[in-house]
């Protein structure tokens, strides 16, 4: 076995094989002698990678293999074996010479016949040129060289007459890690500069083929903005940004090319292109010059208002060297203004671009005073959007990194920049507060107003609000938006408990007080829970739902007491105990069913309120039901099911009722019973989650109704979305016209989606429609629950146990077709 | 084996392309065109001289395989109804399919100018151009045709002009490719030049601009954008005078997009007779467009222009902004000519020129200096106050895409054409330094013969594949590399055949003979072990040489592997 070769061999002996390409076609029946593919070679989709856990030998074998699987007739298997090759070397951390052989099969077969072998070629030298790049001590002296000769062999594929070889090429030219700036600087100019002593003597010191001196990349660029193809276009541009950083000279010239990307006539190619222009402006290697300016500004009266936006980003980034330019800018930008009113952004890019040239805003400045103070035969309108727009460029040199400008404004522009506070604190980002704004600008224009609390809010800055403390301010509250999250959550834990402890000490004050106040106190318990509940998410957002719905069942709970305590039950007014007992039971129901992710404390919560109601039920019906008594027994068993390893303990009041049950109720006060239940809502949720549906008729409401005929069956086209519905639960499409229901069942397996949120669209049928010229159907989807064995309908062609509704009910409108 | 290449036309100068290629035994003449500049027999190829080429053939039927035209351009195929009519040219005639459907209208429209305007003798009637579009045999973009037995022919993609081709040609292991007219980079309407890698003895390509490197196309349509933009803001008229298909098209495509995106009300107008016809035709072919046309062509044509409004003559008089197409390109006349009348004394105005004009037109007059008064005829005098923007757009590569295409093809040798002559010799100077590449640009009249490489079928022993190709077998192993060693014996009429080593002596009748060398003496024993050379004693094969064969020892090995190793 021999040493990995070096990487100068590789290149020296890429060379020496003919560079004009390996002429192996199949179809001319010559080279007999050609060897199809070395012994031990196989297939070559054997090369994928099978295991992660291989030795080196094991890797330089497989390396081997491929190499001279890359040399076989069939353009298929060599292009096959180069995305071998990449696999192997994506899997293997660059060690030995596995990373320079797979290099020299690349560069090979680089002019390959075969496009579909000259596109893996030149990903494989892409991934040659990153694990080159991520070795260690690669950055060093010495291989700017090879990373110059890698970026000039994929600029040469550029040129390739494939379309998706040239997408790759630019795409590995844009990863390029290190590049010398003549070679950068070639691939913009079409005419071949002459490379300068230093470095081409190097490179033709390597002896390096003819072919791969700078020529090649000669305008590749150039070339890859006019392609046909606008994928081509687009990488070429990202391509062309992404270098931008190595050299100032190059990013100049790139502008140049990019500018004039913006006349592209595809969209796609001109977002790139701003796009392209903002990641320079980021790395501030944008230097916009007078010549640009033409371009620059057509783009921000664009029709397309993504274009106006992009084209708005860098202008807010970039610095403008003349007055002239600075000004056209600003004029452009008020034209845009007037043009699309609704673009209130405008106003925080103009603030930016005068924050950036303090001086030329403060010339701005003086000329707009003048024109203010001007007594002019009109009234000047403060409210056209040009004195506006100039208001904001003039404000914003006191934000302008230059000092000695700050006393340059007239305060008389102060004075009416106070009328555009909000957009002025829009356009800083909201990072200073209006409040210590506005006595910063009350300040400065001179109002004696606002004088007091200025003293106190800028004690410790002389200077008022200046770029230094905004930026300041910024990174902190950046800072403090993680710790701010926490703070909220904390928040809504303690408001939580304190709810709790609230509707603790209600419910121990029922019977002494009056039950209105009770209600009262339970309803804004709840009030309150709901908009906790709407602005959290997660499980504590499930956790607070729930906790109204128990709030709700403890309501019922004291209202039913009440009621079985007063056999007058004046209070309640109209609501019969039976109507009261029944919300009751889907108050329990849905606790029960519309979550999922209980921990046991929070079930055993649940099945006591159930107890509860049942006992309720016994209570007022004095007849012992046997349904009643079935789903007790249940519970029951439920209860010591879940406390039977002792994680938690079976209350007193659970233990009476057992005791109870089993003595068949003799002897036993059912109301003593009740009055054992002891309310302790529990607060450690866990990792609670809320099942809910959204069910949404598609084109169809009020003014928009559905046609159908009178005895048909139509069909109806459903949205539905779930959300941690399990795959156990059985789902059905409640359709309800007048008297007739239609109960429909909902196949869960016809819901695409992931464990979380389910969705479906479907169209269900409803069969029974009404002889009459119009109807509302009322569609809900119900879940249902089963309560263990117990069937309590026994309805034929319906849910079989009781349900819970999971959306609110929904309104079809249908209307006979005769009629429309 | 070799390839004869003839120039008969656009050697060392431009017009009149007409190449003849004898490709193992085949003649192939590719494009047959006349020269505009001159109005005698120079005008034609030298056709006698193909003739020649071929001394037994009775007429030009037998002398040429075939005739393959690139696109309709004139300078490639003005004389072809002259070859096949009056010359008794028979043979099929190959051409795209627009270039067929363009080819007649070109050709009439010549044939009538020369009757008709200059009042010469007739070449060719129209019934001839008609009679000859019939012998055409429509050529599809990668289509492969047996032209005969031997001979295939492929259209490839060349830009340039709608329709415009270059063509392959292959004869038995010869192969080559006459480029034509092409462009490398795409322009608003046609694509770039598209050609597969192939092996190639031969490349024949067009170098019309071998020195000039063009810059960035967008620069060009960006001041052109801008010159017309500024104008009609303005309230200025702009005359853009083209010829009916292509610049036409390329400059309308560019504007309505313009429009479209800076939302301009501006209204552009078309010359009747021009929108009418050339649009049509690009409205059929647009298969051989560029991809955006291709792609935006399913939802809408961009043929169909947004912003051209319906043109009435009337219009010209007509006050506020507009932008106008008419033909003829170089204001040599007709409508072109009788709108710059109206609109060139108007500073504010704007004509745009066409990149090149025929001296003695109006457009060769402006494009030289501005002048103030143009004299049309003795009592018309043109007042020219308005601006002047001269257009480059070019479709012809530029030497950068010449050299592009050479690199990508890599032939084995390059034969330049139509292109000037100092030029020419400078690309050649580069292809050969850059590329490593025989080149010629010969003049008209001469013949370059180029070698071929030719592939030889060689048998080998069934022991040879057993032993050396057959998976398994105990191949020495070079780092990574296999290589197989054998005698390639060459016997006269016999196809050359491997074999083993030792399969030789018995094949040849003969006896092994060793030669067995002495040990060294002492004395020299010492300096022998500093060098660390085996020269203690080894074995060699006698070479021999018999009657009528020729024994060479060979290494075969893979490509790219050493042989020392």
């Amino acid at each position: 076995m021999r040493e990995p070769r070096p990487l100068a061999y590789i290149v020296s002996s890429a060379a020496s094989s003919s560079p004009l390409g390996n002429y192996l076609d199949p179809m001319d029946d010559g080279p007999s002698v050609s060897v199809p593919g070395p012994p031990n070679a196989g297939r070559p989709r054997a090369a994928e990678p099978r295991a992660s856990t291989r030795s080196p030998e094991g890797y330089e074998a497989e390396v081997r293999t491929l190499a001279s699987m890359s040399r076989g007739i069939y353009p298929l298997a060599r292009a096959e074996a180069l995305r071998g090759l990449a696999a192997v070397l994506e899997t293997a951390d660059a060690c030995g010479g596995a990373v320079e052989q797979c290099y020299g099969c690349a560069v090979e077969l680089m002019r390959d016949e075969d496009e579909g072998v000259r596109l893996a070629s030149v990903r494989l030298i892409a991934l040659c040129a990153d694990k080159f790049a991520g070795r260690e001590g690669w950055d060093g002296n010495g291989n700017g060289d090879q990373t110059d000769l890698m970026f000039l062999q994929l600029s040469s594929m550029a040129r390739d007459m494939s379309t998706k070889v040239r997408i790759e090429a630019f795409n590995a030219l844009g990863k390029s890690h290190r590049v010398s700036e003549g070679v950068l600087l070639q691939s913009l100019s079409k005419k071949v500069i002459k490379p300068n002593t230093g470095s081409g003597s190097i490179i033709k010191g390597k002896k390096l083929p003819p072919k791969l001196i700078f020529p090649c990349a000669a305008g590749i660029f150039a070339h890859g903005i006019e392609d046909e193809f606008y994928q081509v276009r687009t990488a070429a541009c990202k391509s062309l940004g992404a270098l931008s950083k190595f050299s100032t000279q190059y990013a100049q010239k790139a502008l140049d090319l990019l500018m004039d990307m913006m006349n592209d006539d595809t969209e796609e190619v001109r977002m790139q292109t701003l796009q392209t222009l903002f990641y320079m402006a980021t790395y501030g290697c944008l230097s916009v010059q007078e010549m640009h300016m033409h371009m620059f500004l057509g783009l921000l009266i664009d029709m397309n208002a993504l274009i106006r936006d992009a084209t708005r980003k860098i202008l807010g980034l970039v610095n403008l060297p003349k007055l002239q330019m600075f000004k056209s800018a600003i004029d452009v930008l008020i034209t845009s203004l007037e043009k699309n009113p609704e673009e209130q952004e405008i106003y925080s890019v103009l603030f930016s671009v005068g924050k950036n040239h303090g001086s030329f805003s403060a010339n701005i400045a003086k000329h707009l005073a003048k024109e203010i103070s001007m007594p002019s035969d009109a009234e000047l309108i403060l409210d056209k959007p040009r004195i506006k727009a100039l208001l904001i460029v003039s404000i914003s040199v006191s934000f302008s990194d230059d000092k000695h400008n700050k006393l340059d404004i007239p305060e008389i522009i102060f004075l009416h920049a106070i009328s555009l506070l909000g957009k002025i604190s829009c356009a800083l980002g909201e990072v200073v507060d209006q409040d210590s704004l506005l006595s910063y600008l009350c300040q400065k224009s001179g109002t004696p107003f606002w004088k007091t609390r200025l003293l106190t809010a800028e004690s410790g800055e002389s200077e008022g609000c200046n770029v230094e403390t905004v930026a300041g301010i910024r990174a902190q509250i950046e800072k403090t938006e993680k710790s701010t999250k926490c703070l909220d959550q904390v928040l809504t834990m303690q408001s939580m408990k304190i709810i709790i402890e609230t509707v603790e000490r209600a419910w121990a004050m029922r019977k002494s007080c009056n039950i209105c106040d009770v209600r009262t106190i339970l309803r804004t318990c709840k009030e309150e829970l709901r908009i906790l509940a709407s602005n959290s998410s997660g499980s504590t957002g499930a956790f607070l739902r729930f906790l109204c719905e128990y709030l709700d069942a403890v309501q019922f709970i004291v209202e039913i007491l009440q009621s079985i305590q007063l056999d007058n039950s004046y209070d309640l007014g109209p609501i019969s105990l039976d109507v009261l007992l029944e919300k009751l039971d889907t108050s329990i129901l849905k606790m029960k069913c519309c979550y999922a992710g209980f921990n046991r404390e929070m079930e055993v919560q649940v099945c006591e309120l159930a107890l509860l109601a049942n006992l309720l039920r016994l209570s007022k019906d004095r007849i012992h039901s046997k349904l009643v008594l079935e789903k007790l027994h249940w519970t029951i068993n439920r209860l010591e099911c879940l406390c039977a390893d002792g994680s938690c303990e079976l209350s007193y009041f659970s233990r009476e009722i057992k005791k109870a049950f089993d003595a068949n109720f003799a002897g036993s006060d059912v109301c003593t019973l009740l009055e054992l239940f002891h309310l302790k809502p529990k607060t450690d949720y866990g990792m609670l989650k809320a099942i809910s549906a959204v069910l949404q008729v598609r084109d169809n409401d009020s003014e928009n109704p559905s046609s159908y005929v009178c005895g048909l069956p139509v069909g109806v086209s459903f949205d539905i979305s779930l959300c941690n519905i399990s795959r156990h639960d059985r789902l059905w499409l409640r359709m309800i016209v007048g008297e007739s229901i239609q109960h429909t069942f909902l196949e869960l397996s016809s819901f695409g989606g992931n464990d979380e949120v389910k969705c479906c669209s479907t169209t269900i049928p409803l069969f029974a429609t009404p002889m009459a010229w119009s109807f509302v159907l009322r569609v809900c989807l119900v879940m249902e629950c089963p309560y263990g064995s117990i069937s309590v309908h026994q309805r034929h062609g319906g849910p079989r146990d009781s349900i819970v509704q999971l959306c609110d009910e929904l309104d079809v409108y249908f209307v006979c077709t005769e009629q429309r | 084996m070799a390839i004869e290449c003839l120039v008969l036309g656009a050697g060392q100068e431009v017009g009149k392309s007409c190449v003849v290629v004898t490709i193992g035994g085949k003649r192939v003449m590719f494009d047959c065109g006349m020269h505009m500049g001159y109005h005698d027999s120079r005008r034609y190829p030298d056709f006698a001289r193909a003739l020649a080429l071929f001394p037994g053939a009775a007429d030009y039927t037998a002398a040429i395989s075939c005739v393959v035209i690139t696109h309709f351009h004139l300078d490639h195929i003005g004389a072809l109804p002259y070859f096949t009519e009056v010359c008794g040219y028979h043979g099929p005639v190959y051409m795209t399919y627009p270039t067929k459907a363009l080819a007649p209208l070109m050709l009439e429209d010549y044939r009538k100018v020369m009757v008709d305007q200059r009042g010469e003798e007739e070449q060719y009637s129209y019934e001839d151009i008609l009679c000859c579009m019939k012998k055409v045999i429509p050529l599809d973009l990668k289509q492969t045709v047996q032209v005969d037995k031997d001979l295939v022919i492929r259209a490839y993609y060349a830009g340039h002009v709608l329709g415009a081709a270059m063509i392959y040609a292959k004869v038995g292991d010869a192969a080559m490719v006459y480029t034509g007219d092409y462009n490398m980079t795409p322009d608003r309407h046609l694509g770039a030049a598209q050609i597969d890698r192939m092996k190639l003895d031969l490349l024949i390509t067009e170098s019309t601009y071998a020195k000039t490197v063009r810059d960035s196309k967008h620069a060009r349509e960006r001041e052109f954008l801008k010159a017309v933009h500024k104008c009609v803001s303005g309230g200025g008229k702009v005359l853009i005078p083209t010829f009916a298909l292509g610049r036409a098209q390329e400059l309308c495509i560019l504007l309505d997009d313009y429009w479209e995106r800076m939302n301009l009300k501006i209204p552009i107008y078309f010359s009747a007779g021009l929108t009418i016809q050339a649009n049509m035709y690009y409205k059929m072919l647009i298969g051989w467009t560029s991809q955006k046309i291709k792609n935006s062509y399913t939802v809408h044509n961009p043929f169909d222009f947004k912003h051209v409004c319906h043109f009435e003559r009337s219009f010209i008089n007509n006050p506020g902004p507009c932008v106008l197409f008419a033909t003829p390109g170089m204001i040599s006349g007709g409508f072109s000519l009788e709108v710059f009348k109206k609109w060139a004394p108007s500073e504010k105005n704007l004509v745009t020129l066409p990149g090149y004009c025929v001296a003695g037109t109006i457009g060769h007059k402006l494009m030289s200096g501005k002048p103030t008064t143009i004299d049309v005829d003795k009592d018309t005098h043109i007042d020219v106050r308005c601006q002047i923007h001269q257009l480059s757009f070019s479709p012809h590569t530029d030497s950068k895409g010449i050299m592009d295409l050479t690199e990508y093809l890599s032939p084995n040798h390059v034969i330049l054409v139509h292109g000037e002559k100092p030029q020419m010799a400078f690309l050649k100077e580069r292809i050969e330094s850059e590329l490593g590449m025989q080149c010629y640009y010969p003049a008209n009249n001469e013949t370059v013969s180029i070698p071929t490489t030719q592939n030889l079928k060689i048998n080998a022993t069934e022991k040879f594949i057993k032993q050396n190709l057959v998976f398994g077998g105990d191949m020495p192993k070079v780092g990574g590399c296999s290589e197989a060693r054998g005698i390639l014996l060459m016997e006269k009429s016999k196809t050359p055949k491997i074999l083993c080593e030792d399969e030789l002596l018995h094949l040849l009748g003969m006896e092994k003979h060793l030669v067995h060398f002495e040990p060294l003496p002492c004395s020299r024993m010492k300096e022998a072990e500093s060098t660390d050379e085996p020269l203690l004693s080894s074995r060699i094969e006698e070479v021999k040489h018999t009657d009528g064969s020729a024994v060479q020892q060979a290494s075969l090995a893979d490509l790219g592997c050493e042989r020392n190793g």
